[in-house]
């Protein structure tokens, strides 16, 4: 029985590698405003998604590491960056003033019951996913200080 | 049961080999440990040596459709502490839906979360072993982008099980100034009703099969400021104190939050009173300890640390009726919580070559001011009235950049916690924790980082002090190993290192972890909901993996 359960697994899973559309979840922007996260991409163009939260030590690490270089890496690449909290009601309200006093320049969106991070099968944050235009070309999980070099190389490879 | 996977997995195969619209997403994490003996804490004296917890989770889209599920493990047994429901392996979640950015539907489980949560959320934690998903029929419908309703009909998950009680929620989320056209600034108010039906218990007190629970909010933000309020009120309920129906009481939440941001500065404060707040899918749930039936999310607002001396005296939320004896009756909680983010300038003095950032906090909660009738199981509150101090935590936080490599950050926090009353059981404990933190970066993903703490207090198990070494090998492997360690305690035998080493292995979006070492008892607390841990030594392995 779990043979034919592998077996399925690995035979679908193979096929599917190639198709990797971002499914239609919602997501809300900062001013409360619900879009679907589709929506918020620019097609042929790379964007990247990271999961944190304002509690997520190594997510806050990477996003300030990626902050300094930001300005560098879309003028090389015009990528853009989307930080998607996962924060839920207890820590929400602490978003706007921590971005804020972080001075960071992403677009912020949240993902309020953590319905993508669910949707994308995610469990550890941070996590990245890297998208050309709406299909996923990348993922990555854990923040060690320096990674953001080998996610810039991974943007600089699909954004040709 | 085996026969359900299978047809859904040859269901979802089918399907994608014929479509090219589809995608499917699947996840794995498994978390599993092996309880030893400790010539210290003494022996593993429960059955089973081995445990482990084990998810898989598996969606496929195709076009607007969607269908998955999540086999979950619990073999040969869960891990220590996690509600007996928790058995052997079975589907711990299954779904259809459908949807468009109009209309949505849902069959089987799923999530959901009315305004704050303090009316209605269901969510996942697996470190907690907390699924209280709800399983049933939902629709969503949105006649204008700025027009949502959601409602549904539906049973709570209850380990593998679901709960007597219905559930049925409706709610209505309405963006007024996109209706409108505001320009500058952005207002939009939310309903909504939730209500629990469990044929009641006979009793001579006065409340009925349905209860039902009404949640108002506006939220409002010009330029740099944004505010919100919310309230909510709870119908008639049975009060349990101990398993008995002692009285029948309404409740009450209010929320209020006002902040202010901009570029390198942002201010945030937080007002909740909240009164007889707890609501189950079955009322003979209420107070048990693993965070089951929960119907609505009522976090503790307080500032989650990072460090383990931190996460000592943790706050809980107190929403709930509790008669232990004559001095200590609760009715709820009052208190608030401001927040502030400054960054100081890059080229300061202060602010150095990269610019210092420091993030303040402090919270504070109290009891409910009321008058108390013990014998009658009975109590008035005051609306505004400040009763017994619960809590309160006040936390500096300053990190800084030195250069490329040298990256520092330092944490203060004042703590006072009411042991007796979150806990009931005895003791007050004032605590000042000090954490100090620097990372070294070696390029090419090495790094190093280490952390020293220690936690002073004259009360409760007295002085604690820590620290942990981090090694960054590459940015894919890592090693740690962290001690704390209980100096001061009076008792010589309960003087305990409290250590781990262990390492990680991460591949895209894949991780593996193994852990050795000795976990200290106690609350364990994630996203201000807790769990009580007891002490363990064991090897632990976590593996988890998305596609």
């Amino acid at each position: 029985m779990k043979k034919i359960v592998f077996l399925y697994l690995f035979s679908f899973s193979a096929t599917c590698f190639s198709q990797k559309k971002i499914p239609n979840i919602n997501v809300t922007t900062l001013k409360g405003k619900s879009v679907s996260i589709e929506s918020q991409l620019s097609k042929d163009k790379v964007t990247v998604l990271v999961f944190w939260a304002t509690w997520c030590v190594p997510c806050i690490n990477e996003l300030d590491a990626i902050s300094d270089v930001y300005e560098d890496w879309q003028e090389e690449t015009s990528v853009d960056l989307i930080a998607i909290s996962t924060d839920d009601s207890r820590t929400q309200k602490r978003i706007k003033p921590m971005i804020n006093g972080k001075g960071w320049e992403y677009q912020i969106l949240l993902d309020k019951n953590q319905e993508l991070k669910r949707a994308l099968n995610i469990t550890l944050i941070p996590h990245v996913v890297v998208l050309k235009g709406n299909e996923i070309v990348y993922r990555h999980t854990g923040f060690a200080p320096g990674a953001e070099d080998e996610l810039y190389e991974m943007i600089k490879k699909h954004s040709k | 049961m085996k026969k359900t996977i299978t047809f859904f997995i040859t269901l979802l195969s089918l399907a994608s080999f014929s479509q090219q619209d589809s995608h499917i997403s699947y996840g794995f994490e498994s978390n599993s440990q092996y309880y030893l003996d400790d010539s210290k804490t003494g022996d593993f004296l429960e059955s089973n040596r081995f445990r482990s917890n084990n998810f898989f989770k598996i969606d496929y889209y195709y076009k607007n459709f969607y269908v998955g599920l999540q086999a979950e493990s619990y073999e040969p047994k869960a891990m220590l502490n996690y509600s007996p429901n928790l058995d052997k392996t079975n589907l711990g979640l299954y779904y259809v839906g459908y949807k468009t950015n109009k209309i949505a539907f849902t069959l089987g489980h799923f999530y959901e979360q009315f305004g704050s949560g303090l009316i209605l959320r269901s969510w996942e934690d697996r470190q907690l072993g907390i699924n209280n998903a709800l399983r049933g029929g939902r629709v969503k419908f949105s006649p204008k982008e700025y027009l949502h309703f959601t409602s549904f009909y539906a049973k709570q998950r209850k380990g593998f099980a679901v709960s007597k009680g219905n559930i049925v929620g409706f709610n209505s989320d309405f963006d007024i100034s996109s209706a409108f056209n505001f320009e500058n600034s952005s207002f939009s108010a939310g309903f909504s009703y939730v209500g629990r039906t469990q044929e009641r218990t006979e009793t001579n007190f006065d409340y009925k099969n349905s209860t039902n629970l009404f949640s108002s909010r506006v939220e409002f933000s010009k330029d740099n400021f944004y505010s919100n309020l919310e309230y909510v009120a709870k119908g008639k309920d049975a009060v349990i104190i101990q398993n008995q129906i002692k009285n029948a009481k309404k409740g009450a939440a209010l929320l209020a939050n006002f902040g202010y941001a901009k570029k390198g500065l942002g201010i945030n404060a937080t007002f909740r009173r909240m009164e007889n707040m707890n609501i189950y899918s079955d009322r003979e749930a209420n107070g048990n300890i693993y965070n089951e039936s929960v119907v609505n999310y009522l976090p503790a607002l307080t500032k989650q640390h990072d460090y383990l001396l931190t996460n000592i005296y943790v706050y809980q939320a107190q929403p709930q009726v509790s008669f232990q004896d004559p001095s200590l009756i609760k009715s709820g909680e009052i208190g608030g919580q401001l927040d502030l983010y400054y960054k100081i300038k890059k080229g300061t003095f202060l602010g150095g070559k990269y610019g210092t950032k420091i993030a303040l906090n402090y919270s504070s909660w109290h009891g409910l001011k009321a008058d108390y009738d013990f014998a009658g199981f009975d109590y008035e509150t005051e609306f505004l009235g400040f009763g017994q101090k619960y809590f309160s935590d006040l936390s500096i936080e300053v990190r800084k950049k030195w250069s490329k490599q040298w990256n520092t950050i330092f944490y203060y926090v004042n703590q006072s916690y009411n042991k007796r009353y979150i806990e009931e059981t005895f003791g007050e404990i004032n605590a000042n924790i000090f954490v100090s933190e620097a990372t070294y970066k070696m390029g090419k993903g090495k790094s190093l980082r280490f952390e020293a703490q220690l936690l002073a207090t004259n009360d409760d198990k007295k002085n604690w002090a820590g620290g942990t070494v981090e090694y960054n090998a590459t940015s894919k492997l890592a090693v740690y190993i962290n001690d704390i360690y209980n100096y001061g305690n009076d008792n010589v035998d309960q003087q305990i290192h409290y250590y781990n080493v262990g390492g990680s292995y991460t591949v895209g979006a894949h991780r593996f972890a193994l852990n050795y070492g000795r976990q200290r008892g106690g609350l364990i607390c994630i996203g201000g909901v807790c769990r009580n841990v007891p002490e363990s030594t064991g090897i632990s392995a976590n593996i988890t993996m998305s596609f």
